[in-house]
């Protein structure tokens, strides 16, 4: 099984413009009703930059304008105010699209289609020749596992299967930059862990990518960089690590350490006039428990859990 | 059927002499300086003057300069093959088994007693077909792409690299595609149900004692009588618009196929001009009809109607020179309707110095009189002298020549139209005009489509259907409006008319409020309304002019000339629907 790794520094230079795939400036979009009344003020003076190589989360709750940012980067929306450039052309330009992969954050694709059609298609879209799209197609639907639905209508997929195909379209174009709305909802917790396994690999292959997500922990696990937005407002933006770190707290992993030893320590940190907060045995996460279940499960079929 | 003379101009003389490209010129003018002036105010709206001028010129120099040359003909393949799935996975075969159903039950209220049953049949499938797949145009064209936004799927697709231009053009091409597959079916259908329709066989039931005439078994409510020449061959005498060739092998006489009845005549038309009781040009007579389709000439007098060939050549003929008059008659002779009113057609050189004979005929009144004239060893007269003329060689010898018609008796008039004297080229195959009549459903079935993605691009499907049924109405209603604005149509514009109900005033009186001044005003804002829905009328397709249905079921020969034409009018609309839907699609936020 994959494992997730911890993210790591994007090795190129943020300060190069080159490396600069995403930048907005001073970003604004106000939804206003057909009279021109303004009903929301969605996005207010965003200025971000998303760097070549990296996975950058956008981060917030309901409403605080992710997705208006990822609408106005794909051009799907105009600004009201500001602009906003991806690969140094206009949002709005369409030959930006060569590069761009997009997962939205529902898979809108033709339900009347089977896999192999929806990635014929969205080669086609590409002005991909026909031996590259089979082969494209081909390697895309063993990547996502529907080899075995490969003929089957969309419209009679589980949601999870469709997260895939709806994933497997994003990157029929093998794009620089990816756009992932909410890339985990509705998959289970083996599929969640897999998707955030493929958006590494991802980045490891050199992809830049922007994720949008209000699932924390994915946020976490995977992302270099983050912007928290809440109510169209940009509040905090760096870099994961550096964000999530608690700068007068120490933390120490030990092993093998008998009790005495721990009330030596707790004394050393006492006299250097620190305080113990807490020493105890650390826990697993529940996603760390699943998946150890299931792929126990897998390796010996039958095996009845005892209950505690 | 009456054709008008616009009908057979030449595609040239349309595009050229009577001013289509510089219509087209001027509509196509017109609408770019009404898009840029209103693009412009919505852009300064939005952005001020400068910046709105900008968005404006940037938008236009896309069009030209990005948008147009980076078009994909494989994304335009994906989209239009993307349309057919979606169309046959919805199930739009459902049109043909409706119109099965249709043809199947066709018994039930097509008269089999009708005089014409071969021109019911025809009008009836091409009826059919055209409103069939009209409807099916707009159904098709005017859903997806609002369905598309609606569901989001859109998001997907305006993501890659798709320009407006393929967004439209995939579109029209693939509904285009669905329909076509759809109209080859019902027209194959069509085509055997006419022709089967059509198809009965006689028995001979009596033959006189020499055996020169007699009369055949009655099949589809009629029965013919036939003579045979001395050598055993001959026809039938002509009902329901056919006749039979009879022949005699041994003792035995066969009655053969129906002809006439599917036929598709090649008429050739020349320009017609008057002259008067004594001999200069003039109008022609009004003899108080209020239609002046046709105008009159005056009897026993030089009062004639001159008709102008510039065009006829000996290889569209074969013996026979056979002409086709439908003459009306003006009696002014009280109580005596019966007897017939003659007339003489004379053949005559440019310069007259070369004229055929006096062909007379009395005139068949609401028939097609059909003659015959032979191509040689016609007689007349050379610079007055008697002589055997070659009609080729004498009187046409370039192809032009004139043909001119007289009444004979006196105080009686012969009416006719420019289309009422026409000669029969050498007839093309039915089934050949059979499909064009079916190409001019497939122009207008293309016209609905690109007007119902343009009006999918900003409107919603409802509402989009809306719309491309009124422009539908209005192409089929514009000359009532263009009527009204000439004031050759009673009862004035709409505010007049919404008066008159009220007042219960009739539409043949002037208006009558007592009071001038308000008169005066009503009467202007209405011209002011009619003006401009009447612009708007110019602006869309007429769909009267676009239906050819009469030309098959009347077996006239559906021009090469006047199908170009249609094309370019189709072909017209789709440029212009093209280039509307690209700036609503480039302007309009997708997830908005």
């Amino acid at each position: 099984m994959a494992t997730t790794t911890a993210p790591t520094t994007p090795s190129v230079s943020s300060t190069d413009p080159t490396n600069v795939i995403v930048e907005t400036r001073n970003l604004g979009k106000i939804y206003r009703d057909f009279w021109g009344r303004k009903k929301v003020n969605a996005l207010k003076s965003l200025d971000i930059e998303v760097r070549r190589g990296e996975i950058f989360g956008l981060l917030g709750p309901n409403g605080s304008g992710k997705s208006t940012t990822i609408k106005l980067m794909l051009g799907l929306l105009f600004p009201t105010s500001g602009r906003a450039f991806v690969f140094g052309k206009d949002a709005t330009d369409v030959a930006k699209n060569e590069r761009i992969g997009y997962l939205p954050e529902e898979s809108y694709l033709y339900k009347f289609l089977n896999a192999e059609e929806t990635l014929d298609f969205y080669g086609r879209l590409f002005d991909m020749p026909a031996s590259v799209r089979r082969e494209r197609a081909e390697e895309l639907i063993q990547m996502v596992g529907l080899q075995r639905a490969r003929r089957r209508q969309l419209k009679e997929y589980s949601k999870g299967m469709t997260r895939r195909i709806g994933l497997a379209q994003a990157l029929i174009n093998e794009p620089e930059f990816l756009v992932l709305d909410e890339p985990t909802t509705g998959l289970d917790p083996i599929g969640t862990r897999e998707m955030k396994d493929l958006i590494l690999r991802l980045r490891e292959q050199g992809k830049t990518i922007l994720l949008c997500s209000h699932q924390l922990a994915d946020v976490q696990d995977v992302c270099d960089r983050v912007a928290i937005l809440h109510q169209g407002e940009l509040k905090e933006l760096g870099r994961v690590d550096t964000l999530l770190k608690v700068q007068d707290v120490t933390q120490i992993h030990a092993k093998g350490l008998d009790e005495k030893t721990k009330q030596e320590i707790k004394d050393l940190i006492a006299r250097s006039s620190g305080e113990m907060l807490r020493m105890d045995n650390p826990t697993t996460t529940m996603e760390e428990l699943f998946l150890e279940i299931v792929r126990d499960s897998d390796q010996r079929p039958g095996r009845r859990g005892s209950g505690a | 059927m009456r054709l008008s003379p616009e009908q057979f101009w030449t595609y040239f003389e349309w595009m050229f002499e009577r001013n289509a490209l510089l219509q087209g010129f001027l509509l196509v003018l017109i609408l770019a300086v009404v898009g840029f002036v209103v693009g412009f105010v919505i852009a300064l709206i939005k952005h001020g003057p400068a910046e709105g001028f900008l968005q404006v010129a940037k938008l236009i120099r896309e069009l030209f300069v990005v948008d147009i040359p980076k078009t994909s003909i494989r994304r335009i393949g994906a989209i239009a093959r993307l349309a057919i799935k979606e169309a046959i996975r919805k199930k739009v075969l459902v049109v043909v088994a409706v119109f099965i159903v249709a043809i199947m039950f066709a018994g039930w209220y097509l008269d089999p007693q009708a005089q014409y049953p071969a021109r019911l049949y025809i009008s009836f499938v091409l009826t059919t077909t055209n409103y069939m797949v009209i409807l099916l145009g707009l159904f098709l064209s005017c859903f997806s792409l609002p369905s598309d936004i609606k569901s989001k799927i859109i998001y997907t697709i305006v993501t890659k690299p798709v320009r407006p231009t393929e967004l439209f053009l995939g579109r029209v091409i693939g509904f285009s595609a669905v329909g076509t597959m759809i109209l080859l079916l019902l027209g194959a259908m069509s085509y055997q149900f006419v022709v089967r329709g059509v198809d009965h066989k006689h028995e001979v039931v009596a033959i006189s004692a020499d055996g020169g005439t007699g009369e055949t078994s009655i099949q589809q409510f009629h029965s013919h009588t036939f003579t045979l020449d001395d050598s055993g061959e001959g026809v039938t005498n002509e009902t329901k618009g056919h006749k039979h060739i009879v022949t005699k092998s041994g003792d035995k006489i066969v009655v053969g196929d129906s002809t006439g009845d599917l036929e598709a005549r090649v008429p050739i038309y020349g320009s017609l001009r008057f002259t008067g009781r004594d001999g200069e040009e003039n109008a022609g007579l009004n003899v108080g009809y209020m239609s002046e389709y046709q105008k009159y000439i005056e009897g026993d007098s030089l009062s004639s109607a001159i008709w102008t060939f510039k065009d006829l050549r000996p290889s569209s003929f074969d013996k026979e020179l056979t002409y086709d008059m439908t003459i009306s008659a003006f009696r002014t002779y009280k109580g005596d309707i019966v007897t017939p009113v003659g007339g003489v057609v004379v053949f005559r050189s440019m310069d007259g110095s070369v004229v055929s004979e006096r062909f007379p005929f009395k005139v068949k009144e609401f028939q097609v009189d059909q003659r015959s004239i032979p191509l040689t060893g016609l007689k007349g007269f050379r610079n007055e002298q008697p002589a055997d003329l070659d009609f080729f060689k004498d009187i046409a010898p370039d192809g032009k020549f004139e043909v001119m018609i007289r009444c004979q008796d006196r105080s009686q008039y012969l009416g006719m139209a420019s289309a009422d004297f026409y000669f029969r080229a050498r007839p093309m195959p039915f089934w050949w005009n059979f499909t064009k009549g079916y190409i001019s459903i497939w122009l207008q079935m293309v016209i609905v489509i690109c007007f119902g993605v343009m009006f999918s691009t900003f409107l919603s499907g409802p509402v989009a259907v809306i719309a491309t049924i009124s422009i539908i109405v209005l192409g089929f209603f514009g000359f009532f409006v263009d009527g009204i604005v000439k004031g050759t149509t009673e009862g004035g514009g709409p505010i007049e008319a919404f008066i008159r109900i009220p007042l219960q005033s009739g539409s043949g009186t002037e208006l009558d409020l007592g009071n001038v001044p308000l008169e005066k005003s009503i009467r202007f804002v209405d011209k002011a309304i009619l003006l401009s829905v009447q612009v708007l009328s110019q602006a869309i397709p007429n769909f009267i002019q676009l239906g050819t249905a009469d030309f098959v079921a009347y077996g006239v020969n559906l021009f090469g000339g006047l199908l170009s034409r249609h094309l370019t009018i189709c072909f017209g609309y789709f440029l212009l629907t093209g280039i509307i839907s690209y700036f609503f699609l480039k302007t309009r936020e997708m997830a908005a």
